[in-house]
């Protein structure tokens, strides 16, 4: 590589750096200045826009409701992911494959048509739009990605694990449960935060499915259209340091566990 | 069941087919308790489906399988008293070394102490007191094999099956543990079913060896009588080194079968069979039981040869002897380093007992 690719090649990627970064420094820029109008210049800085936040009981109750539907949703797509990903792995049958295209579909259905059909579902079942039908419309967005991931990890797992367990004295439950699911465990960890992640994000099928009660995207989409305010800046900020750290944690944890295990 | 009360597991006539592959045909064995029985063959010979079926883990398309007297032939694993040591020996990696003893005692349902105490007791039988606190993947290849052997023999089976346990160590350590696992068998005094495609681990554990090909045993007896007296080409061949000898039975002198081979009479002897004059034979002896004469020997069974080549291999050297003027009529056999040189152009005198030319049935 001669000296001027090499200059250009550092230049590119601190052009992304920027691109990427520039966004985000701003919005969080904007919700320390001390004025209701977002833009430069800044004259004055304050916190009071994160205590206004704090304060504002209607922002921490629409943040608490997503976080129940985003713990119920992780929740409920790892029970079904795993369970998909453990039947799905080791079996031989007619139209698995068939079968395993389906189950997969939610994750690459635009999510704009996934969340109209769900609407159209939930309508014809008669369940009414709110928290059940936002946690269930977000669980089958994201079982995909569990059965995904847990197949992955089931992969390497050596048949003899199994094995050992049944011949040591237990039945196949327990064989899963005290064998099979520890070996998992790191594959869990990394698909529950990142099912959080998706849940907490989703504002389309939010949109659909919620009844009165708005998730925190929601609530986002409905402040902006009052206008612009640091508030929001302020409320993204929280949502963008809270996602980073869990985020770091799970990388930093999934790379713990998988020390422990031979693959 | 019967009065056979030293038979610990009968495998009765037992077939199990894959597809269109009969891996085990008709095999009928009984163990003894208290042996160290090996199966012995190549790969796909059936050994390996054979214990998988002991441990429940295939079962059979027909025969049964009686464990001390009981039927188990459709026993799930975790209902039979046998326990295994796997190849890879799939220790829990998640549990350290003593949760990895103590699953098969907590899934027995025994009480803590008595885990406590049972798990101290083999760490302590196998060297491993100190590793207790750790997890396999701070071991040695060495020490999880005792690992896996442990937890083996934890639940106390009544037969402990060992599914080529010591392919995964290097040559050096395979040595030691041959040894060791020989001397666990003695000291527990467990029924131990082995399985290997290694003849030199077979012949320096076993009180007995069943050689197995395609599905079928070949022979079945302590490494002596496979190693000095095979009853099959197989036999032969895949244990040690040999030569063969094709020939046509002659006759019979002083208990001993005659045969010509290549125009020269040899004496051999059949253990298991008795082929009639007549019938074509092959006949399997030891290159150690060859005994060299620098000069012509008194002995009238003394045959002359000719040395065709030499390899000096230290303490012996193994020479190539030509008898008669045949091309492919050699006999290889192996000579102190001292005697060989008193060979005199080329020309020596081989003799051997009988007894150590087995006639082979196929």
């Amino acid at each position: 590589m001669t000296r001027h690719t090499r200059i250009l090649m550092s230049v590119i990627y601190w052009a992304f750096v920027i691109y990427l970064f520039v966004p985000l420094a701003l919005m969080v820029t904007m919700g320390f200045k001390d004025s209701k109008f977002i833009g430069f210049p800044i004259r004055a800085w304050t916190v009071d826009w994160y205590a206004a936040v704090l304060q504002d009981t209607q922002v921490m109750s629409v943040f608490g409701y997503s976080m129940a539907i985003a713990i119920a949703t992780t929740l409920l797509s790892l029970i079904i992911g795993t369970w998909m990903a453990a039947f799905l792995g080791p079996n031989k049958f007619r139209g698995k494959a068939i079968l395993f295209a389906l189950a997969c579909l939610p994750a690459v259905i635009p999510g704009i048509i996934s969340a109209i059909a769900l609407r159209i579902f939930a309508r014809l079942i008669e369940l009414e739009p709110g928290m059940l039908a936002v946690i269930l419309g977000h669980t089958v967005h994201n079982v995909p990605f569990v059965a995904l991931v847990v197949m992955a990890r089931l992969s390497t797992q050596p048949k003899s694990h199994i094995e050992a367990a049944r011949d040591l004295g237990a039945d196949s439950i327990v064989a899963f449960f005290r064998v099979t699911l520890p070996y998992l465990k790191p594959a869990l960890v990394g698909a529950g935060i990142f099912c959080m992640l998706l849940s907490f994000d989703d504002f389309v099928r939010a949109f659909f499915l919620g009844g009165y009660q708005p998730t925190l995207p929601v609530l986002i989409f409905a402040k902006l259209r009052s206008g612009m305010s640091p508030e929001i800046n302020a409320i993204s900020t929280i949502v963008l340091i809270m996602t980073a750290i869990l985020g770091l944690w799970a990388e930093r944890s999934m790379r713990r566990l998988n020390k422990g295990s031979p693959q | 069941m019967n009065g056979d009360k030293d038979t610990i597991v009968h495998i009765d006539n037992v077939t199990k087919r894959f597809g269109d592959i009969v891996a085990v045909d008709r095999l009928d064995m009984k163990i003894m308790a208290g042996e160290f029985v090996t199966f012995l063959g190549p790969s796909g010979c059936g050994k390996s489906t054979t214990l998988r079926m002991l441990g429940g883990f295939e079962t059979p398309d027909e025969g049964r399988i009686v464990l001390d007297g009981v039927d188990v032939t459709r026993q799930p694993p975790n209902r039979r008293n046998v326990n295994m040591v796997f190849q890879d020996y799939a220790l829990f990696p998640h549990m350290t070394v003593g949760q990895n003893v103590a699953f098969g005692l907590e899934l027995k349902g025994k009480s803590r102490p008595e885990i406590e105490r049972r798990t101290d007791e083999l760490l302590d039988f196998l060297q491993l007191s100190g590793f207790r606190d750790r997890t396999p993947d701070q071991l040695s290849g060495g020490q999880r094999q005792r690992v896996a052997l442990a937890r083996a023999l934890a639940p106390d089976p009544k037969l402990l099956l060992l599914d080529e346990p010591l392919g995964a160590l290097d040559a050096k350590l395979r040595g030691q543990v041959q040894i060791e696992l020989k001397d666990i068998q003695k000291r527990t005094g467990k029924t131990f079913f082995f399985v290997t495609h290694d003849q030199e681990e077979a012949l320096t554990m076993s009180d007995r060896i069943v050689v197995m090909n395609s599905g079928k045993v070949e022979q079945s007896g302590t490494p002596e009588d496979l190693y000095f007296r095979p009853a099959s080409r197989f036999v032969a061949e895949f244990i040690g080194e040999t030569n063969l000898i094709e020939g046509k039975v002659r006759g019979r002198d002083k208990g001993a079968i005659v045969i010509d081979w290549n125009g020269v009479d040899v004496r051999g002897a059949a253990h298991d069979h008795q082929p009639s004059e007549g019938d074509h034979v092959t006949a399997s002896l030891r290159l150690e039981n060859v005994i060299c004469h620098p000069k012509k020997p008194a002995s009238r069974t003394a045959i002359e040869g000719r040395v065709v080549s030499r390899l000096f291999k230290g303490s012996r050297t193994s020479l190539d002897i030509r008898i008669g003027e045949q091309e492919d009529a050699v006999i290889r056999a192996y000579m102190d380093a001292g005697n060989a040189t008193q060979i005199a152009d080329d020309l020596l005198w081989i003799s051997w007992e009988a007894e150590r030319l087995a006639v082979l049935r196929d």
